[in-house]
């Protein structure tokens, strides 16, 4: 079963933030809640986390670009 | 405190606060000296050779908070609450926003009359940052805080780029009333302002008390 690995949707919806580091790559295994990405504004550390047991199967966007609070930015596979 | 260590311990507490082994806990510590690099930052903003930095005695460390450089040191209290934004009702940028208020309602107590600057987030005496914020979020718990300069040696301010901007004023307690404050009378100010803030009731544990906790669960 695919996954998707979304922005987590604490900040203000509007917000713009910049993904800083994905920190597992493709192919990793992952566990339910594991830290995979971070992303930040200027004051705000976000941490993207896994949402299934399974492996990150797919790396949508890159580190640097600016993405949105609920924006799919990977897949993972359970 | 080191930084490090002490960041350990925060990052058990939080482990161990997101499987509901802990309440709400709010971790108030002093560091030794040291530049801390958030992720936005760089190693540009120093402005001193590794050499100085080791006769002077300063780490250089690189952070998971957001923002970019700043310094801790003794005389500095650094505040980080570990709550659930869900149970106080906030998002992100309203906690963080919050955390500002909080550093204003503290300084009242004291007669300084401080104020949030749009687009520089902290808290601002005259033209000086007499507090700083920074937070990171992780499945809705937070970590990190706000840090106060209340009897904090100011000149290794003078060797970085506070923030990433150049000629920033930096100002503490000490400087501005003109004598020392015990950190233990603005934790007891701050105590009371952070009940009403939050709506918690708390209780001063040590660290201690908390390791017993950790290690009891192998959290």
């Amino acid at each position: 079963m695919n996954y998707d690995i979304v922005v987590p949707p604490t900040a203000d919806g509007s917000a713009e933030v910049t993904l800083v580091s994905w920190i597992k790559e493709v192919g990793s295994p992952v566990k339910k809640g594991e830290d995979l990405a971070e992303a930040t504004t200027e004051k705000i550390t976000l941490y993207v986390t896994a949402p299934a047991d399974g492996t990150l199967h797919e790396i949508n966007v890159p580190v640097g670009e600016k993405v949105r609070v609920g924006q799919v930015i990977g897949v993972m596979v359970g | 405190m080191p930084y490090e260590p002490a960041f350990a311990i925060q990052e058990r507490i939080l482990e161990a606060r997101m499987r509901d082994r802990l309440p709400s806990t709010i971790i108030l510590q002093e560091n030794s000296s040291v530049f801390t690099i958030g992720r936005t930052g760089s190693r540009s903003n120093i402005l001193a050779s590794a050499d100085e930095l080791q006769r002077l005695g300063i780490e250089v460390l690189e952070v998971n908070r957001g923002g970019d450089i700043t310094y801790h040191g003794p005389g500095q209290l650094i505040v980080s609450p570990l709550l659930y934004l869900g149970d106080v009702d906030l998002n992100a940028n309203q906690y963080l926003h919050r955390l500002e208020d909080v550093l204003i309602d503290l300084l009242s107590t004291f007669g300084i009359r401080t104020y949030k600057k749009k687009d520089y987030p902290g808290v601002w005496w005259n033209q000086a940052k007499i507090g700083a914020v920074g937070i990171a979020v992780k499945h809705g718990y937070t970590f990190h805080g706000f840090s106060l300069n209340v009897n904090l040696d100011l000149a290794p301010f003078n060797l970085i780029n506070p923030c990433g901007v150049s000629q920033m004023l930096i100002t503490s307690l000490h400087q501005i009333l003109g004598h020392e404050i015990p950190i233990t009378e603005i934790k007891e100010k701050l105590h009371e302002i952070l009940v009403e803030t939050f709506s918690l009731s708390m209780r001063d544990v040590s660290y201690k008390e908390v390791q017993e906790v950790l290690v009891s669960g192998n959290a």
